[in-house]
C-alpha cells in the first residue's frame, strides 16, 4: 500500500530522513514512534507530499507520490490520502458538518445533498451526530480531532495517516480519540500513526516502527518491540517512557 | 461666528451636497462619498489578486506586484495623481475626465495598501489551515477560496474598514485636478464669500470628521465583535502570529 525505498530528505545541511526503506501493506496498522525531532512526523508528512523529498520514491496504492506530475494529479493523489493531524485544523469558518462535507463537493464534485448525508452518516460514526451544527470553537479538543478524522474520512481514502493526532489533547480525551481510531483499524483500513500512545500501539498495532536520526532503527510487531526491544536506543527510549 | 456658519449653510447646502448638478458635474459630498465608495469597491478585489501574486513563487507576479506595492507606498499620493494627470493624456492621446484619473489612482493606490492587509491577514491564519485544505485534495486557489480568503478576509474587516477611512481623506486631493468633490465644493464658496474663510473650511472638517470617525467607530465595534467570536472559536487552531513563510508547498 505505502512503499519507502531509499528516501532521502533535507532541510539544508540537516539530514530529516535518512534511506528510509520499509512497507506498509493493505490492512496494516502501523505505529511510528521515537523521540522527538527524530523524523517522524516528516515522514508521515512526505508520504502526502506535505513535505517533499531529495532522493527515492514513495508509492501510494502504486502510484509515486514524488514523481513528476501536474499539480492536478498531485490534488487527486493527495484526496486519497487520508490525513489527520496533531493540531486538528478544523477550518473555523465552517460547522463540524461542513467541514465534513466541503471537500467531496468542492475537489471530488460530490452533490451537495449527498455529501451533506454522508457527512452525517460519518459524524455519526465518531459519535458526534448531535454536533453537526456546531463549530469548531464550540467543540472539545477531542470531538474536533473527531470531527477531523471523519473530515478526512470523507473522501474515501484507502489509507489514513495520523500525526501525533492526540498529543494536543487533554488526558482525558485521548481515550475517546483512540476509540475511534481503533474502530476503524477493526475495519480494515490501512493505518500509519505516529503517536506516543504505547498502549495503543500494543492494542492496536500490527507493527511498530522507531525512529531516531530520521533512520527507522527498529521494526517489529509490539509484542517484540515492547517486549525486547533490539536496538539499544530503542531500549533506551523504552525505558525513558516507563519513568 | 455659529451665525455665519448656520447660515453658510442655508445658502450652499445644495453646493456642499451634489455640486452644481444638474447644471454641472456631480459634485460636492455625493461626489466624495461615490469616489470612496467605487475606489474601495475596485481596489478591494484588485488588492487579494495582489496579495496573491505577492504571495507567488513565480518571479513574473512576484516582482510586478511587489515594484507596485513599494512604489504606492514610498510615493505621496499626490504625486501619484500628478502623474496620472499629465502623463495618461499623453501616452494614449485623449484627454480623460479628472473624475477617472481620481479613481484610478486612488483604485491603485488602496489597492497597494489594501493588498498588504490582505495578505497579512492570509499570513496570520499560519500553515495548518493550508496543509488541511491540500492535504484534502483542494488545488491552491481552491484552497484560498474557500477555506483561507473566507477566514483572513473577515479577519481583516475593521482593517479594510479604517482602509476605507484613509480613502474618504484622500479623495480631498483631487482638488488639484479640479474633481469637483466636497473639498472643491467649500473652496469654490470660499471663493465666492472671501471673508470668511475659517468658517467655511470649519463645516468642511465637521463634515469629514462626522463621517470618519462614524466609520472608525463602526470599525472599533467589528474588532471587538471578531475578537470575542474568534475567542470562542479558535481553540483547535492556535493564534498563530505572523510569520513570513510561504504558505504552500507546491509540486
Amino acid at each position: 500500500m505505502i512503499r519507502f525505498s531509499n528516501v532521502n530528505k533535507n532541510y539544508g545541511s540537516f539530514q530529516a530522513l535518512v534511506d528510509i526503506n520499509a512497507d506498509v501493506a493493505r490492512s496494516e496498522v502501523v505505529v511510528v514512534c521515537g523521540p522527538s525531532g527524530s523524523g517522524k512526523s516528516t515522514l508521515i508528512r512526505t508520504i502526502n507530499r506535505l513535505e517533499e523529498i531529495q532522493s527515492g520514491s514513495i508509492l501510494f496504492d502504486g502510484q509515486d507520490v514524488h514523481a513528476k506530475m501536474r499539480s492536478k494529479e498531485l490534488n487527486h493523489l493527495r484526496s486519497r490520502i487520508g490525513f489527520v493531524f496533531q493540531s486538528f485544523n478544523l477550518f473555523p469558518h465552517l460547522s463540524a458538518l461542513e467541514n465534513v462535507a466541503l471537500s467531496p463537493v468542492t475537489v471530488n464534485g460530490v452533490k451537495r445533498e449527498v455529501a451533506r448525508e454522508k457527512a452525517l452518516q460519518l459524524l455519526d460514526r465518531v459519535g458526534l451526530a448531535a454536533k453537526a451544527g456546531s463549530y469548531p470553537g464550540q467543540l472539545s479538543g477531542g470531538q474536533q480531532q473527531r470531527v477531523a478524522i471523519a473530515r478526512a474520512l470523507a473522501m474515501e481514502p484507502p489509507a489514513m495517516l495520523f500525526d501525533e493526532p492526540t498529543s494536543a489533547l487533554d488526558p482525558e480525551m485521548v481515550g475517546e480519540v483512540l476509540a475511534v481510531m481503533k474502530a476503524l483499524a477493526a475495519d480494515g483500513m490501512t493505518m500509519m500513526c505516529v503517536t506516543h500512545e504505547m498502549g495503543f500501539a500494543r492494542e492496536v498495532a500490527d507493527r511498530v516502527w522507531f525512529m531516531d536520526g530520521g533512520r527507522i532503527l527498529e521494526e517489529a510487531d509490539p509484542e517484540s518491540f515492547f517486549s525486547r526491544p533490539q536496538h539499544p536506543r530503542a531500549q533506551r527510549f523504552l525505558s525513558d517512557l516507563r519513568h | 461666528m455659529l451665525w455665519d456658519i448656520l447660515s453658510i449653510i442655508q445658502d450652499n447646502w445644495l453646493l456642499l451636497l451634489i455640486g452644481q448638478y444638474p447644471n454641472g458635474p456631480l459634485g460636492g459630498f455625493a461626489a466624495t462619498l461615490i469616489l470612496s465608495v467605487l475606489s474601495i469597491a475596485l481596489a478591494f478585489p484588485l488588492s487579494v489578486l495582489l496579495a496573491l501574486a505577492r504571495m507567488s513563487r513565480s518571479p513574473f507576479l512576484l516582482w510586478p506586484s511587489t515594484a507596485l506595492v513599494y512604489i504606492a507606498r514610498g510615493v505621496p499620493l499626490l504625486m501619484l495623481i500628478l502623474w496620472v494627470y499629465f502623463m495618461v493624456p499623453v501616452l494614449i492621446g485623449a484627454n480623460i475626465p479628472g473624475f477617472v484619473t481620481m479613481l484610478v489612482t486612488l483604485v491603485i493606490y488602496e489597492a497597494a495598501f489594501l493588498s498588504e492587509v490582505v495578505r497579512a491577514g492570509i499570513m496570520a491564519l499560519g500553515r495548518g489551515q493550508m496543509d488541511a485544505a491540500r492535504a484534502l485534495g483542494h488545488s491552491y486557489l481552491g484552497a484560498m477560496w474557500y477555506i483561507i480568503l473566507p477566514q483572513a478576509l473577515y479577519n481583516m474587516m475593521p482593517s479594510i474598514l479604517s482602509q476605507f477611512v484613509s480613502t474618504i481623506k484622500e479623495t480631498t486631493l483631487g482638488y488639484v485636478i479640479n474633481v469637483p468633490e466636497l473639498t472643491f465644493a467649500a473652496n469654490q464658496i470660499n471663493n465666492q464669500l472671501l471673508t470668511k474663510p475659517f468658517q467655511v473650511f470649519f463645516i468642511l472638517a465637521l463634515v469629514y470628521y462626522l463621517v470618519c470617525w462614524t466609520l472608525s467607530h463602526a470599525a472599533t465595534v467589528l474588532e471587538r465583535r471578531i475578537a470575542r467570536k474568534r475567542a470562542g472559536t479558535t481553540s483547535g487552531t492556535l493564534p498563530v502570529e505572523l510569520q513570513p513563510q510561504t504558505l504552500t508547498v507546491e509540486p
